[in-house]
C-alpha cells in the first residue's frame, strides 16, 4: 500500500462519480513506483524461467493468484453479505470500501489463463495422469470449468458493483432508519452473487489447490478456502480503513469509533470461524488416521521445515487477532487495528502459501528473490487496479457518512 | 382465546404488554385437552421406555450392524432444532437484526425444551440407565475415568454446558418480561412472577448490568452453538465408516441444525398466532426474514450433499462408492430421495417473495423441511451403518413399536412443555420488542404483500 | 436526614427521559436513579457511570474454564492412561474441545452470578419512586435532594418534558444501598 503522506493530486476525471475529483491515493508518483513493482515482477518472473527457476516461478504465481483473487472477490461478496443482512452501520463507506478491490477482478481473470503455460510444473497430473479421476483432473475440463466459473464471478461482481454505485443503492445506503430492502437489482443480484462465489471458489480449491496433492481429498477444503478469502478480505478493509483514516481530514466515516469498532469485530469473528473450519477439518483427518489422508497434514505441521511457516500461519490469522481484539478498546485503537489487520493479510498470504507449495517441492521450502518480486509485482498490480476504488471508498467516508442510530 | 387482535396501526409500549399479557390469562377448555393429549402421549412412551428398561435394549430394532438408529436421530434431530433458538436469539442479537425481537423468546423456549427432549435420548439409548453418570469425572476406587479422546464424553460435556446455558439466558432475559407481567397479574401468578422477576424494577443500575450480561452471554452463546452441533456431528465423523467419516460434517451439520430448527419456529409460530391473536406484533415481515434463514440454509444442506457426493467419487474408494451407491440406490434409497426432494427442491419456493410470506404455504414448507432434515439423519446414521465394510453383515434397520412410541412420546413432550410455557409465562419478548418499536410499526405499515 | 425528599418524575418517552437526566446533571443533582422498561443506551450514556464489572467476571470466568478443562482432561487421563484408539494419553485436540465447553460454561455462570451481585438482584426492598408503570411504558426519574433545593429541581423537571412530578418524603436509608455506586 501507499505510504507516503504527499499532497494530493486531482485524479483521472473517471476517478469518482459525485466527488468532485476527490482522490487522495492517486499521486503520479505513487502509480510510478506501483508500475516499478509491476515491471520488477515481470523482470523476477522471466529470469526465473531463463534461469531454470521455472517451477518456482510458477509456484509464486499461483500463491500470489489465489491470493490477490481472495481478497478482490471476498470484498464484493462482503458487500453483497452487508445487503442481504442490511448492514448500514458505516452508511456508503463500507460498501465503497467492501467493493474497492473488486478492480482487480478483470486482471485476475487473465492472469488465471497463465496457468496454463504452466501447467505442467503446476498441476503433477498432467504429466501424470490419475487413471482414476482423469475424467475430472485433465486440462481441458479444469481450465474450461475455471475459467467460466472465473468470468461468471468476474461479470457477476461488475454488475453487482456498478448497481451499488448508482445513486438509489447509495441513498439506500445512508439512511438506516428504513427497514426497507435494498434496490430490486441488488436483492436478486447479492444472493445470486454469494451462492456463485461458494461454488466457484470451491471449485478453485479443489482444482488448483487440492488436485496438487490428487490422492488427497477433504470435502470441507472449498468451503475454508473461500472462508479464508472472506476473511482475507475483511482484513483487507479494516486495513484500508485505518490508512484512509488519517489521510481524510477530521470529519470521516472511518473516524467514528463506531465504524473501527465493527470492523474489528468481523476480522475477530471470521479469525474464529476460520480457526474452527481448519480445526473441523484436522481432528476429523487425525482421528481416523487414515494415511491418503493424513499424509497432507503431517508434512505440512509435523515436520520441518513446514511446521514452523504453519504455526506462523495460525498465529497471525488466529492467535494474535483473538488476543488483541478480544477487547473493545483496542478493536477502537486505529494502529491496533491496522497492525492486526496486516498480521492477518500476511498470514493467509503464508496459509495459501503452505497449503500450494509442499504439495510440490516436499522437502524445501523455496523462498528467495524469485518469490519475493514476483509477489511484489502481484502487489503492484493489484493495488493499480484498485486505486479508483479506493478512492472512491474515501470519498463515501468523506461525504456520506450513516445516519444517527442503527 | 381465539378472539383475532383488534387493528392496531402504530402499536404503543401499554400495546404490546396488552398483546402479550392477554395470551397469559387462564386458558380455555381446548387448550386443557390439547396438554391432556400431550402428557397421555407421553404417558404412553415412558411405558414403553419403562418396558424397555425391564426387558432390555432387545425390544428395539437395534441389530448389527445398526446399533445406532432411530434414538440417536432423534437425539441429534432434537439438539439441531435447539440450536436454531440460539442462533435468532444470541447470534442476530449480536448481528443487531431487527426482526429478531418478536421471535427470540419463543425460539429460545423451543431450544430449552428441544434440548431437554435431546437429553432423553442418549439415557433412552443407554439401556441401564441408570449408570448415565459414568461418562462425568468423579473420583472412584478403581481409578476409573471417563476417555476424554472419545467424542461421546465430549458429547457429554457440549450438551451439559449448552442445556445450561440456554436455561441461563433464556431466563436472565424473561426477568424485565416477568416483571412487566408480574404488575398486571393478579392472586397466584402474582406471587409467582413475583418470585421469578427477582424483584426487578428497571433502576439504570439493574439495567447497566443486565445489559452487559446479556451481551456478553450473546456472545457465548454464538461460539456454544457452532461448537455443540460440531461435537455431536464428530460423534460420526471421529469413525472411519464410509458415509460417516467426511470433513465437512461440522459445519454442515451446524447449517443442518439451523434449517430444521428454524423451519420448527415457523410450524410453531404461525399457529401461535393465529390461535392467540398476535397478528400486530408478529408481521409477514418476520417471517419473511424466518423464511429467507430456511432458503440460505437449505441451500448450504444443498452444497453439503453436492460436495459430499462429488468427493465420493473424486476420493475413488471403492468401498466409499458402495456405500452411497447403496444410500441411492438401495432399499432405503427412496428415503434419500424424499429427504433431497424436502430439504434441497421444496425449498428452493422460497426464493419467491410472495410465497415467503403467504403463512400457509410457508407452514407446510416447514413442515416438510421438518421431515426431511429427520430423513436426513436417519439416512446418514442408520443408512451408513446398514452398509459398512462387511458386507456379510449387511442388514437393514427397520423400527420396532417401541422406538415409534418413544419417538411419538418425545414430540409430545416437546410440544407439552413448550405449549406450558407459552401460556404462563411471556412467550413474545415485550422489553425488546418495546425496545425496537420503531421497526415493528414500520413492519405493519409497509404494503408487505407488495415489497416484491 | 431530617429535610429530605425524593422527588419522582414521569416521563413517557426516552428522549424527554434523557433530557431530563442531562438537565439535572447540569444543574449538578447527581443523587438520583433512573426506571426504565426497556434498557436504553442513551440513557446510559447521559448517566455517564462506570461500565459494568460483569465484564471482568466473565473473562475471569473463562480462564477458569479453560483451566480446570485442562485439568480435568490431563489429570484423569494420566490417572487412568490407558491408551485408546492409538492415541496418545495427553492429546490436544479433544482437550481442546473440552476446555472451549468448560470455558463457555465457566463463563455463562459468572455473567450470571455476577449480574445478580452487581445488580443486587434479587431485591427484596422496593426503591424509593417505584410505580408499576415504570415496568410497562413510562419512565421515571426519582431525586434525592434536600427540601429547599426540592423546588428548584420540579422545576428543571417539568421543562425537561416530564409528564408527572410528585414529591415525598425520604425514606430512612437503612435497607437502601447506595444508588451512587456502580
Amino acid at each position: 500500500m501507499t505510504a507516503n503522506s504527499e499532497p494530493v493530486r486531482p485524479a483521472a476525471p473517471r476517478a469518482s462519480r459525485g466527488a468532485r475529483g476527490f482522490a487522495p491515493l492517486a499521486g503520479n508518483s505513487q502509480r510510478a513506483v506501483l508500475a516499478v513493482l509491476v515491471a520488477a515482477g515481470i523482470a523476477g518472473f522471466a529470469a526465473a524461467l531463463e534461469r531454470g527457476e521455472a517451477a518456482r516461478a510458477w509456484q509464486a504465481y499461483l500463491v500470489n493468484l489465489l491470493f490477490f483473487l481472495g481478497v478482490a472477490q471476498g470484498g464484493v461478496v462482503v458487500a453483497a453479505a452487508f445487503y442481504l443482512t442490511q448492514a448500514r452501520w458505516a452508511g456508503a463507506a463500507a460498501f465503497r470500501l467492501a467493493e474497492a478491490f473488486s478492480g482487480f477482478l478483470p486482471l485476475g481473470f487473465l492472469l488465471f489463463w497463465g496457468l496454463y503455460f504452466g501447467r505442467t510444473l503446476i498441476f503433477p497430473w498432467v504429466l501424470h495422469p490419475v487413471a482414476q479421476k482423469a475424467a475430472w483432473l485433465n486440462t481441458p475440463f479444469l481450465f474450461a470449468r475455471d475459467g467460466i466459473g472465473l468470468l461468471a464471478m468476474t461479470l457477476l461482481s461488475t454488475w453487482l458493483v456498478r448497481v451499488s454505485r448508482s445513486r438509489r443503492a447509495r441513498a439506500w445506503a445512508t439512511d438506516s432508519s428504513d427497514i426497507a430492502m435494498p434496490p430490486p437489482a441488488i436483492r436478486r443480484l447479492a444472493p445470486a452473487l454469494a451462492l456463485a462465489f461458494a461454488a466457484v471458489y470451491s471449485l478453485i480449491a479443489f482444482d488448483l489447490v487440492m488436485s496438487l496433492a490428487p490422492v488427497w481429498h477433504s470435502t470441507l477444503f472449498g468451503a475454508y478456502f473461500f472462508a479464508a478469502s472472506f476473511l482475507s478480505a475483511l482484513a483487507a478493509m479494516a486495513l484500508t480503513a485505518v490508512i484512509l483514516r488519517g489521510r481524510l481530514g477530521p470529519a470521516n466515516a472511518f473516524t467514528m469509533p463506531k465504524v473501527l469498532h465493527d470492523l474489528g469485530k468481523l476480522v475477530f469473528a471470521f479469525s474464529v470461524f476460520w480457526i474452527y473450519l481448519l480445526f473441523a477439518q484436522y481432528i476429523v483427518i487425525w482421528y481416523g488416521d487414515i494415511p491418503v489422508e493424513t499424509f497432507f497434514i503431517v508434512q505440512r505441521v509435523y515436520y520441518a521445515p513446514w511446521a514452523p511457516l504453519s504455526y506462523a500461519a495460525v498465529i497471525l490469522i488466529f492467535v494474535v487477532p483473538f488476543v488483541v481484539l478480544l477487547g473493545a478498546r483496542p478493536k477502537r485503537t486505529p494502529p491496533i487495528l491496522g497492525a492486526v489487520a496486516a498480521g492477518v493479510l500476511a498470514g493467509i498470504w503464508l496459509e495459501r502459501y503452505v497449503l500450494v507449495v509442499p504439495s510440490l517441492s516436499q522437502h524445501v521450502v523455496p523462498f528467495g528473490w524469485i518469490e519475493l518480486l514476483i509477489s511484489l509485482g502481484f502487489l503492484g498490480g493489484f493495488v493499480l487496479c484498485v486505486i479508483t476504488g479506493l478512492n472512491m471508498a474515501a470519498a463515501a467516508a468523506r461525504w456520506e457518512l450513516p445516519a444517527e442510530g442503527h | 382465546m381465539a378472539a383475532a387482535a383488534p387493528e392496531i396501526a402504530a402499536p404503543t409500549f401499554s400495546d404490546v404488554d396488552r398483546s402479550v399479557l392477554r395470551v397469559m390469562q387462564a386458558p380455555g377448555v381446548l387448550y386443557w385437552v390439547w396438554i391432556a393429549f400431550c402428557f397421555t402421549l407421553v404417558a404412553i412412551g415412558a411405558g414403553f421406555w419403562t418396558r424397555q428398561i425391564y426387558t432390555g435394549m432387545g425390544v428395539t430394532g437395534l441389530r448389527q450392524p445398526v446399533m445406532w438408529a432411530v434414538y440417536i436421530t432423534n437425539f441429534v434431530f432434537w439438539v439441531g432444532i435447539a440450536h436454531s433458538g440460539t442462533l435468532i436469539s444470541a447470534i442476530l442479537f449480536l448481528f443487531r437484526t431487527r426482526w429478531r425481537t418478536a421471535v427470540y423468546r419463543a425460539a429460545e423456549t423451543m431450544t430449552l425444551f428441544a434440548v431437554l427432549t435431546a437429553g432423553l435420548f442418549p439415557l433412552i439409548h443407554l439401556g441401564r440407565t441408570w449408570f448415565f453418570y459414568w461418562l462425568l469425572p468423579y473420583p472412584n476406587e478403581r481409578y476409573l475415568q471417563p476417555n476424554f479422546r472419545s467424542p461421546l464424553v465430549w458429547d457429554a460435556f457440549a450438551v451439559s454446558t449448552y442445556l445450561t446455558i440456554s436455561a441461563l439466558f433464556l431466563f436472565m432475559g424473561l426477568v424485565p418480561d416477568v416483571a412487566s407481567a408480574r404488575e398486571q397479574a393478579h392472586g397466584w401468578r402474582r406471587a409467582f412472577y413475583a418470585i421469578l422477576a427477582l424483584g426487578w424494577q428497571g433502576t439504570d443500575r439493574q439495567w447497566r448490568h443486565y445489559s452487559m450480561a446479556y451481551l456478553l452471554m450473546a456472545g457465548l452463546a454464538t461460539p456454544l452453538v457452532i461448537s455443540v452441533h460440531s461435537v455431536v456431528s464428530w460423534d460420526f465423523a471421529m469413525a472411519q465408516l464410509p458415509g460417516w467419516h467426511s470433513t465437512i460434517f461440522a459445519p454442515y451439520f451446524v447449517a443442518g441444525a439451523i434449517f430444521s430448527g428454524v423451519a420448527m419456529v415457523i410450524t410453531l409460530l404461525v399457529p401461535m398466532r393465529k390461535l392467540w391473536g398476535l397478528e400486530d406484533l408478529l408481521t409477514p415481515w418476520h417471517f419473511d426474514n424466518l423464511a429467507k434463514v430456511v432458503l440460505l440454509t437449505s441451500l448450504v444442506v444443498t452444497y453439503s450433499y453436492a460436495t459430499e457426493s462429488f468427493m465420493v467419487w473424486y476420493a475413488g474408494d471403492p468401498v466409499e462408492q458402495m456405500t452411497f451407491h447403496m444410500r441411492y440406490f438401495g432399499p432405503w434409497g427412496w428415503m434419500f430421495w424424499m429427504m433431497v426432494l424436502c430439504n434441497c427442491v421444496i425449498p428452493l419456493l422460497l426464493f419467491s417473495p410472495r410465497i415467503r410470506i403467504n403463512l400457509a404455504v410457508l407452514w407446510i414448507i416447514s413442515i416438510f423441511v421438518n421431515i426431511g432434515m429427520w430423513t436426513e439423519r436417519f439416512v446418514i446414521i442408520a443408512g451408513s451403518q446398514s452398509t459398512n465394510f462387511e458386507p456379510s453383515q449387511w442388514a437393514f434397520y427397520r423400527p420396532s413399536i417401541t422406538e415409534i412410541m418413544i419417538t411419538a412420546g418425545s414430540f409430545a413432550w416437546f410440544l407439552g412443555l413448550f405449549s406450558l410455557f407459552a401460556r404462563f409465562l411471556p412467550i413474545i419478548s415485550m422489553t425488546e420488542l418495546k425496545e425496537g418499536i420503531t421497526w415493528l410499526r414500520q413492519a405493519l405499515r409497509k404494503d408487505y404483500a407488495k415489497a416484491a | 436526614m431530617s429535610g429530605t425528599v425524593e422527588i419522582i418524575a414521569t416521563f413517557a418517552g426516552e428522549e424527554q427521559c434523557v433530557g431530563g437526566i442531562e438537565a439535572l446533571r447540569a444543574a449538578r443533582a447527581e443523587d438520583f436513579h433512573v426506571f426504565a422498561p426497556i434498557p436504553s443506551e442513551h440513557i446510559e450514556k447521559a448517566i455517564g457511570r462506570r461500565r459494568s464489572p460483569v465484564r471482568a467476571f466473565v473473562l475471569i470466568g473463562g480462564i477458569l474454564g479453560v483451566l480446570t478443562g485442562l485439568a480435568i482432561t490431563i489429570g484423569t487421563s494420566r490417572e487412568w492412561n490407558m491408551v485408546a484408539g492409538g492415541k496418545p494419553i495427553i492429546s490436544w485436540p479433544p482437550f481442546i474441545i473440552i476446555c472451549f465447553e468448560l470455558m463457555i460454561l465457566f463463563g455463562g455462570i459468572a455473567a450470571v452470578l455476577s449480574f445478580l451481585l452487581s445488580a443486587q438482584v434479587p431485591a427484596f426492598e422496593s426503591l424509593p419512586g417505584y410505580s408499576s408503570r415504570f415496568c410497562g411504558d413510562r419512565f421515571g426519574v426519582a431525586v434525592r435532594c434536600e427540601e429547599t433545593e426540592a423546588q428548584k429541581i420540579e422545576s428543571i423537571l417539568g421543562v425537561a418534558g416530564a409528564e408527572e412530578v410528585r414529591r415525598a418524603q425520604a425514606q430512612p436509608s437503612a435497607a437502601i444501598v447506595d444508588l451512587r455506586d456502580g
